[in-house]
């Protein structure tokens, strides 16, 4: 098939297209538009001279280019060309100036398409924005952080209100040294704060805190202690002290308690017990025998009368009888033994 | 045709080219060349800069270029003066991305491609297959007929038989779809490097290259059957 003389190729080819021939159909193309490398066209041209086929092929396509000639491409008529130039000028005329804003943005955006190209600069602009990234985060933690608590008032007697302390009530101070960097002090201490509360003899707790109070001679307020021995009497005398504690609590208090007043309380406060318990009856009998105060001896043989019979009792009575310094006591052991069946 | 035949004789291409490749700007290296580029280089920086003149002077050098492949590809000088004036106003508006990574003529015509590429696929959806051209007054025109013919000798019948192959070439044309059209007319026409014409159609030489050969393929079998 041709167009004037222009073969296209439509012949029968020689033999069938092999893959060299079809990447020399693809190379002849560019050979006709001279944009075939040298290296290609030597193997172009030592395939052209043994197929047949693609000689017709590089034919047609040089048909082509020349066929191309019959409808070429005209220069616009000078007529056209000017009213087209003045219709772009009145259209740029009508493009408004750029403001100042649309420069920034657009030197903006310039320089992000610069450092796209620039990989070194783009990098050294993600250091440093890192960099400033976690400067700034540090700086904002750091405000962040809770405020320092204020500091407090220390007083010698009364509170201070919320934020004060009474010097009073510091036990002791675990933790002092500087901060580093400034001129304040940390200091840890703990403190006593004091507290109440209510209830009957009935509740362990409160039973505790009497003991507490019994135990604490010397070291608490006297009065406290005094107190608590004299609430355990009662509770003693009311038949209320049936476990150990509460009257070991008051043995101890008779045998060791620097007050006579408050022997004399806890001798009271044995007293329903003497007959029964044999440590209680000692424990009198040690008081009677030895206690440095004579109303604390009188009262311990008063309530070691009803026992009078008991062995150790008389041996005791015995011994106040003819030892004891106070006239008035040996007077009246003796009545006492006197009174006593003799011993088979 | 047998006359054709005798004239033109035996082909031997492509040193025997009609039509010859036009080019705007020549890469050749010379003192000549670097000076121009410079000039260039100059103009755009002014116009980067907000120089109205310094773009007037770009608009220069290759406005008739611009228009000329503008009106072959759209057939039309309305289309064409459109093409025109669009890439021209978006040349002006993003001149300041210009980075001098390509030449200018690369991106200019990059621009001019692609609004031609769009035009052609408007005109593929609608259809439109115009065999002659229509000037500003919306008249149709013969292009075919402005062409002078030297060989032809004023031959009545050798005129006739040109126009009617030049018909059946733009024929031919318009059955391409618009990026071969584009490759084929960009290569045969302007002349451009397969590497250029990718550079501008944002894809690669090796594309281009298949497309170039997809659209000689093409162009043969369609003149072929319209005969």
């Amino acid at each position: 098939m041709n167009i004037g003389n222009f073969e296209l190729g439509s012949r029968e080819p020689d033999k069938l297209p092999s893959r060299q021939c079809e990447a020399a159909q693809r190379d002849i193309a560019l050979a006709v538009y001279g944009d075939l490398p040298d290296d290609a066209s030597h193997s172009l041209e030592n395939h052209l001279a043994e197929c047949g086929h693609c000689r017709q092929e590089l034919e047609a396509v040089q048909g082509l280019r020349q066929a191309m000639s019959l409808y070429p491409m005209l220069d616009p008529s000078p007529n056209l060309l000017t009213r087209t130039r003045l219709r772009l000028e009145e259209a740029l005329d009508a493009v408004p100036r750029s403001g100042w804003m649309t420069r920034v943005v657009d030197r903006f955006f310039s320089g992000i398409a610069r450092v796209q190209s620039a990989p070194v600069m783009a990098s050294v602009f993600l250091i440093f924005g890192l960099c400033g990234g976690g400067f700034a985060g540090y700086r904002v933690g750091h405000k962040s952080l809770p405020p320092p608590t204020p500091p407090v008032q220390i007083s010698e007697g009364k509170s201070t209100g919320q934020d004060g302390i009474q010097v009073a009530s510091v036990q002791s101070i675990q933790v002092l040294k500087d901060e580093q960097g400034s001129e304040r002090v940390r200091i840890g201490y703990e403190r006593l704060v004091p507290e109440t509360m209510t209830g009957s003899f009935d509740n362990p707790e409160i039973r505790q805190l009497l003991l507490k109070g019994v135990d604490a001679e010397g070291r608490v307020d006297p009065n406290v202690h005094t107190n608590s021995v004299d609430f355990l009497v009662g509770a003693c005398l009311a038949g209320q002290c049936n476990d150990g504690p509460v009257r070991n609590a008051l043995m101890f208090t008779l045998r060791h308690d620097k007050d006579p007043a408050v022997r004399l309380k806890a001798l009271d406060g044995l007293q329903p017990y003497v007959a029964e318990d044999r440590n209680v009856r000692n424990v009198v009998l040690h008081a009677m025998l030895k206690d440095s105060d004579s109303h604390v001896r009188m009262r311990a043989v008063d309530l070691v009368q009803p026992v009078d019979s008991d062995i150790s009792v008389r041996q005791a009575l015995h011994s106040v009888a003819d030892t004891d310094e106070n006239p008035y006591l040996r007077t009246v052991s003796r009545q006492m033994l006197s009174g006593l069946p003799e011993i088979q | 045709m047998a006359a054709e035949a005798q004239t033109l004789g035996t082909l031997r291409l492509p040193s025997q080219v009609a039509t010859k490749p036009r080019r705007v700007q020549a890469s050749s290296g010379t003192a000549a060349d670097s000076r121009a580029r410079e000039n260039e280089h100059d103009l755009i920086r002014e116009a980067q800069q907000g120089s109205r003149g310094a773009f007037d002077s770009l608009v220069r050098q290759y406005d008739q270029a611009v228009l000329r492949l503008a009106l072959h590809l759209t057939g039309s000088e309305q289309d064409a003066q459109d093409v025109h004036q669009e890439a021209f106003l978006k040349a002006y508006r993003y001149i300041g991305n210009f980075r001098f990574e390509c030449s200018f003529y690369t991106w200019l015509y990059r621009i001019v491609t692609n609004l031609c590429l769009d035009h052609l696929r408007r005109r593929k959806s609608r259809r439109e297959d115009q065999a002659v051209m229509i000037d500003a007054s919306g008249e149709q025109i013969d292009m075919l007929s402005n062409v002078s013919d030297d060989r032809s000798m004023a031959n009545p019948d050798r005129e006739l038989e040109r126009k009617y192959l030049g018909e059946k070439i733009k024929s031919a044309l318009d059955l391409l779809t618009p990026r071969e059209r584009m490759v084929f007319e960009l290569k045969h026409y302007q002349g451009l490097k397969l590497r250029t014409i990718g550079e501008m159609l944002n894809t690669t030489e090796e594309t281009a290259k298949n497309t170039l050969f997809r659209a000689t393929k093409k162009l043969r079998a369609n003149l072929a059957t319209l005969r």
